[in-house]
């Protein structure tokens, strides 16, 4: 059965008082979630299984500091997975996705089933906004969030300048701001 | 470019994750000390954080869950980063209900979203970031108040403006009296306000803060016409 928010913070909280049956039951609850994210970033599953030990370490480490009022649980679990991913590939200075080969294109755009209503929505607005965006780019904008793609990885993607790709980077983020402000 | 632009697309591409490695070193260093960066950072974090839910599980090796157990069992590393810094600030939304009682219904209610802050490191309790937000699934402004220096900047998450409406900031405090007391307004909400308060750090530290939605020109009583949306601060804790 899937784990409500509620649950997710409540069990954050135990963990922060050093609860490991309550980590044990986060764990089971989110760990794929994380690997998911982990894994579409560094595409490497021996790579994969470090991080995920990272960022639950991480995750014990500042259970105490998530607050639930401010932040959705998984919402602040998966950036600190999807954080730690980037970061790791950025260390290794390997491009692993510097061809389009390696590049998974956007799938189907949806929010997942099981996503709540409010999360939607604000995919929904998210994607709209997305729109609005130069049709030739906004593919991109959008794979760089998901695989954490590099100004260069998506340069040769692309087959623009590096700093052509910072250029237009920085005018569709602009430009989704405003959208969404709107 | 401005200052504040550069700073804000620097913000967005650390949450895109497009920088190189020294890059995102240097960002993450600097939201340490910067409260402005470190509150663009997490106002991009929520702009896209619907994104997140496109990533499709994948189960990982069964016999990990094992290993970070042990992990921890071993290690002595825990920490409670917040546990010596009890956050003062949490104040009753009463205040803002009783001065809004008027003629308006209540605004809906005030839903938790994702708005947060990823990896403390070491507790400031000279900077605060507060989070307004709404029942809209996003916070609509977000405020960093550096107590030291009294200066607040007030950034737009989704803020929207309306012909003829403007957003006023306010402050309330046992100290201040019963009613709120306007702090201006934010004239234009796409661009972030800087103001420097008149209030001393100890009662800034002790108060909460609202934004409500006023007639061009600023509330016509003197107190928030509507239900404000509030702004519970908590200690920046890079």
């Amino acid at each position: 059965m899937q784990s409500t928010a509620t649950q997710l913070c409540d069990w954050l909280a135990l963990a922060a008082d050093g609860d490991r049956a309550a980590f044990s039951k986060l764990y089971d609850a989110s760990a794929s979630k994380l690997y998911g994210v982990i894994l579409r970033i560094t595409k490497d599953r021996s790579c994969s299984d470090d991080l995920l030990q990272e960022v639950f370490m991480k995750i014990w480490e500042r259970a105490s500091t998530f607050d639930r009022d401010r932040a959705s649980p998984i919402t602040w679990m998966a950036t600190i997975a999807r954080n730690s991913a980037i970061d790791e590939i950025r260390r290794r200075t390997r491009e692993l996705q510097t061809a389009d080969a390696d590049v998974d294109e956007v799938p189907d755009a949806s929010p997942r089933a099981d996503v709540a209503m409010e999360l939607k929505q604000a995919w929904l607005r998210l994607e709209s906004c997305l729109e609005t965006l130069d049709p030739e780019h906004r593919d991109t904008v959008k794979l760089a969030y998901l695989e954490g793609l590099s100004r260069e990885a998506i340069s040769v993607r692309l087959s623009m300048p590096v700093g052509t790709v910072k250029t237009w980077l920085h005018r569709s983020l602009k430009r989704l701001k405003e959208c969404l402000l709107e | 470019m401005s200052g504040d632009e550069d700073k804000d697309m620097l913000a967005a591409e650390y949450v895109v994750g497009t920088l190189t490695a020294d890059e995102r070193q240097a960002v993450a260093a600097r939201r340490l000390h910067e409260t402005d960066l470190d509150a663009a950072i997490i106002a991009w974090e929520a702009r896209l954080s619907a994104w997140l839910s496109e990533y499709e599980p994948v189960a990982p090796p069964p016999d990990l869950r094992a290993a970070i157990i042990n992990r921890i069992d071993r290690s002595d590393i825990r920490t409670r980063l917040l546990s010596d810094e009890p956050v003062k600030l949490r104040r009753s939304l009463n205040r803002w209900r009783t001065a809004a009682i008027g003629g308006y219904a209540l605004a809906a209610s005030l839903i938790g979203f994702m708005v947060f802050r990823e990896a403390p490191v070491a507790p400031s309790t000279e900077r605060f970031v507060a989070v307004f937000q709404s029942n809209d699934e996003q916070p609509v402004f977000i405020m960093t108040i550096d107590l030291k220096s009294r200066q607040i900047v007030v950034r737009p998450v989704t803020a929207k403006s309306a012909p003829g409406k403007t957003y006023q900031l306010w402050i309330a405090s046992d100290r201040l009296g019963d009613k709120p007391r306007s702090l201006g307004l934010l004239d234009d909400p796409s661009q972030p306000t800087r103001k420097t308060l008149p209030y001393e750090p100890d009662l800034l530290q002790e108060a909460t803060f609202g934004i409500s939605i006023e007639p061009e020109g600023g509330s016509p009583t003197g107190t928030p016409s509507g239900q404000p949306i509030h702004g519970r601060l908590i200690p920046t804790k890079h």
